[in-house]
């Protein structure tokens, strides 16, 4: 279907250029060619003495500014920020096919949380654990730490970092007589629905049930949140899935949509649907990271103003009392075949200082991971979530670390959604999945 | 001696050779065929590096317990015989196949239909021609993108027009069976314009005459469509299947975007076992093998069971 299409695209716009214009637009597309490959030679050639560093596009534009600062103060070499596609999959999947080829020229890595030990496995990135001892890990939160273990090293520092939680409508709430968020699941379930029909509101709350990365989190948080676990924490080769807390936790999430509490199509919602259900004046509640929290009140969504908003941690199970909530977040990595790992070093602690940190807080909403900064009182004042959210944020946990966590994702994806849609009850889903991970696990020891 | 005499002496020589030689001799030992050989070395070559070296690796990963980092070890037929106890191919295969033959009925009847509705000359024939064609004129991903939105529960009008009427009572994204059903219809909406114009192009190929001579001889409507109008389109009706149903058996961009990925078809199961997963990639190989395998069965069954004609030569 698609041949089809592009060729008759380039038939109808062949009969209408002439061929002058022709040779023209190919003049310039083979200067462009040009261009493209002498600067992809530029960077290919490390011997230029640059450093070279990879991050996903920069929507607040002050990572290149920190990178600026960085350069006029190093004397010895620079560094080059090379941008890479913000869709995390797509970078860590052009990631992988450069270390395939032989490690690539980028020195330093930007890597989503759930990255390292899939890098790590392979032997692609350098082993920190000299350089960072455990006196420097621990002023930095111990979530994120966890993220970057693998086989008792560690293989780089926490960038910043991401938690998820638990959005409500302060405003809502207190008309229908409620003063604070709920602390438990059956809590929200009640509260949302008297709210919900009280104030004339579509949904009681929204999360994100579709089959992607996003459901995985909002899964294991139920699992979590009930004392369920994926993995034993104690021994992360053994999976302990197959409870009666970690069903309990996917029957809560089923229980939310079949009661009617979450519409259904929540088994469709990624963040993307979350914003405008929440945001529109169409939830009680919502399931969110805390990038929400800056949206409220802007041109895109001036239906519901930021101090009608309210974050607090995400509810518990009755009778449990550990918070929790899936982590997310980027760290630091170094290449293991970069042959500048000394300067790589100084610019990736440079990037994890206290002062780089509190910038791209201020400036760009990019939650620290050194726990000091929390206090910091203009960041709590220009960061209202940080306040609420505190909580949460101090106990999110990362999700399975494995070298093989995509398999992991694909797998738990599936079956979330499913309990979500309805089509698997969830003592099957923890079943098959307490299978095919052990399978997985196994695969990779 | 002219060039001509040239020729037939040295196609006379070259027949005696064939006697004494056989075929290696035939062909090589005429200067002109060797040359002609020299002449399409090059082209051959390039044909072998990029379609068959590509297809031969593939099939060599398929046999072996290659990782995405590593290559493995020969391991026979265990990843086809793992692949077929994979519940997600199965499903993938399962779809592909309701897909296929449920989108390609559909079109080639409304298709059919569109065909003889548009060959006869009415006014405005020329703007109808054009008007047919334009969902077939959308990138797959577009019209999937806007049919998806419509099949949204929060503003999708299709869901909300369904819900009303009482067809259905659930979100039509956040249901399997109803996913598929979707995307059978949207396909059929996406390419009928095209099923109809290559049926078109064949009705108009057969002569007016002959259906002048049946009226004369007191056939009537269903008998000239049976008797005339079918089998002299045989041969366009044959390609335009064919055509639909392997590009039908290869769905990719319709299930991965209508759906957001949840609708597994044989290709989204490739693609997910050979881009995203580490540990299935040599499965993901051997099930692109069987897509490749399977695609080149369903071809022969049209050439020889159908009696496809596969050239212009008699």
């Amino acid at each position: 279907m698609t041949e089809g299409t592009e060729a008759g695209a380039s038939v109808s716009a062949g009969r209408r250029l002439n061929r002058r214009d022709f040779l023209k637009m190919s003049g310039a597309g083979l200067a462009g060619a040009a261009l493209l490959g002498s600067t992809a030679c530029g960077g290919g050639s490390s011997g230029s003495g640059d450093l070279i560093f990879s991050m996903g596009t920069d929507t607040s534009g002050t990572l290149q500014g920190l990178v600026d600062k960085f350069n006029k103060q190093s004397k010895d070499f620079k560094v080059q920020y090379r941008e890479m596609p913000t869709d995390s999959g797509a970078y860590f999947d052009k990631l992988r096919t450069q270390f395939q080829a032989g490690g690539g020229d980028i020195d330093v890595i930007g890597a989503d949380v759930i990255w390292p030990a899939q890098f790590a496995a392979n032997g692609w990135l350098l082993d920190v654990t000299d350089k960072f001892p455990k006196s420097d890990q621990s002023q930095f939160l111990p979530g994120p730490i966890q993220t970057l273990m693998y086989e008792g090293k560690i293989y780089g520092v926490p960038w910043f970092t991401d938690a998820g939680l638990l959005y409500y409508r302060a405003d809502l709430l207190e008309k229908s007589g409620y003063s604070e968020p709920p602390k438990t699941w059956s809590e929200l379930e009640e509260m949302g629905l008297k709210t919900a029909k009280d104030q004339g509101i579509d949904n009681g709350f929204v999360f994100q049930g579709d089959q992607y990365e996003g459901g995985v989190c909002n899964g294991c948080e139920y699992i979590w949140t009930n004392g369920g676990n994926i993995l034993d924490p104690a021994d992360p080769s053994k999976v302990v899935i197959d409870s009666p807390e970690a069903a309990a936790g996917l029957a809560t999430e089923q229980g939310i949509v079949e009661d009617g509490i979450a519409p259904q199509s929540v088994a469709t919602y990624t963040e993307t649907e979350t914003d405008p259900a929440f945001l529109g004046n169409k939830a009680v509640f919502a399931r969110n990271w805390p990038y929400m929290y800056a949206l409220a009140g802007t041109k895109d969504y001036p239906d519901v103003k930021p101090e009608q908003i309210g974050v607090a941690p995400l509810p518990l199970a009755e009778g449990q009392t550990q918070l929790a909530s899936a982590l997310g977040g980027w760290n630091m990595l170094i290449n293991a075949q970069s042959d500048m790992q000394d300067e790589a070093w100084e610019f990736v602690k440079f990037m994890t200082s206290e002062q780089s940190q509190r910038q791209r807080a201020l400036s760009a909403s990019l939650l620290p991971t050194r726990p000091s900064l929390y206090q910091d009182s203009e960041i709590r004042n220009t960061l209202p979530v940080v306040v609420q959210g505190e909580e949460a944020l101090k106990n999110a946990r990362s999700r399975p670390v494995s070298p093989y966590y995509s398999d992991m994702s694909l797998e738990m994806q599936e079956q979330f959604n499913g309990v979500v849609n309805g089509d698997t009850s969830p003592e099957d889903a923890v079943k098959a999945l307490q299978q095919s991970l052990t399978q997985i696990v196994e695969a990779g020891s | 001696m002219t060039s001509s005499d040239r020729e037939n002496v040295s196609s006379v020589r070259s027949a005696e050779k064939t006697r004494r030689g056989g075929w290696f001799r035939e062909e090589f030992g005429n200067p002109e065929r060797r040359l002609a050989y020299y002449m399409i070395l090059p082209a051959l070559l390039i044909i072998l590096i990029i379609a068959f070296f590509p297809i031969m690796y593939s099939v060599v990963l398929s046999v072996t317990d290659s990782t995405v980092t590593a290559s493995g070890s020969f391991v026979g037929v265990e990843n086809y015989v793992e692949m077929f106890k994979n519940p997600d191919f199965l499903e993938g295969l399962k779809n592909t196949v309701i897909f296929t033959v449920a989108s390609v009925t559909l079109e080639f009847v409304l298709g059919l239909g569109i065909a003889l509705a548009i060959n006869r000359a009415f006014r405005g024939r020329g703007l109808v021609r054009a008007a047919v064609l334009v969902p077939w004129a959308f990138p797959t991903v577009i019209s999937a993108v806007m049919w998806r939105l419509m099949f949204q529960d929060q503003i999708g009008v299709i869901d909300a027009v369904a819900n009303g009427l009482g067809i259905i009572s659930e979100p039509i994204l956040s249901d399997s069976t109803l996913l598929l059903i979707g995307c059978i219809l949207v396909d059929t909406w996406k390419t009928t314009p095209f099923m109809a114009l290559l049926l078109l192009a064949g009705l108009q190929t057969i002569p007016g005459e002959v259906y002048e001579a049946a009226r004369v001889d007191g056939a009537n409507v269903m008998q000239r469509f049976f008797r005339i109008t079918m089998p002299l389109l045989k041969g366009t009706i044959l390609v335009a299947v064919l055509f639909r149903t392997l590009d039908a058996y290869r769905v990719y961009d319709l299930f991965w975007v209508l759906s957001g990925q949840q609708l597994e078809s044989l290709s989204t199961f490739v693609f997910k076992a050979v881009r995203i997963s580490q540990l299935l990639f040599a499965q993901g190989n051997a099930a692109s093998i069987f897509v490749f395998v399977s695609s080149f069965l369903i071809a022969l069954v049209f050439i020889k069971v159908f009696g496809m004609q596969t050239s212009t030569e008699e």
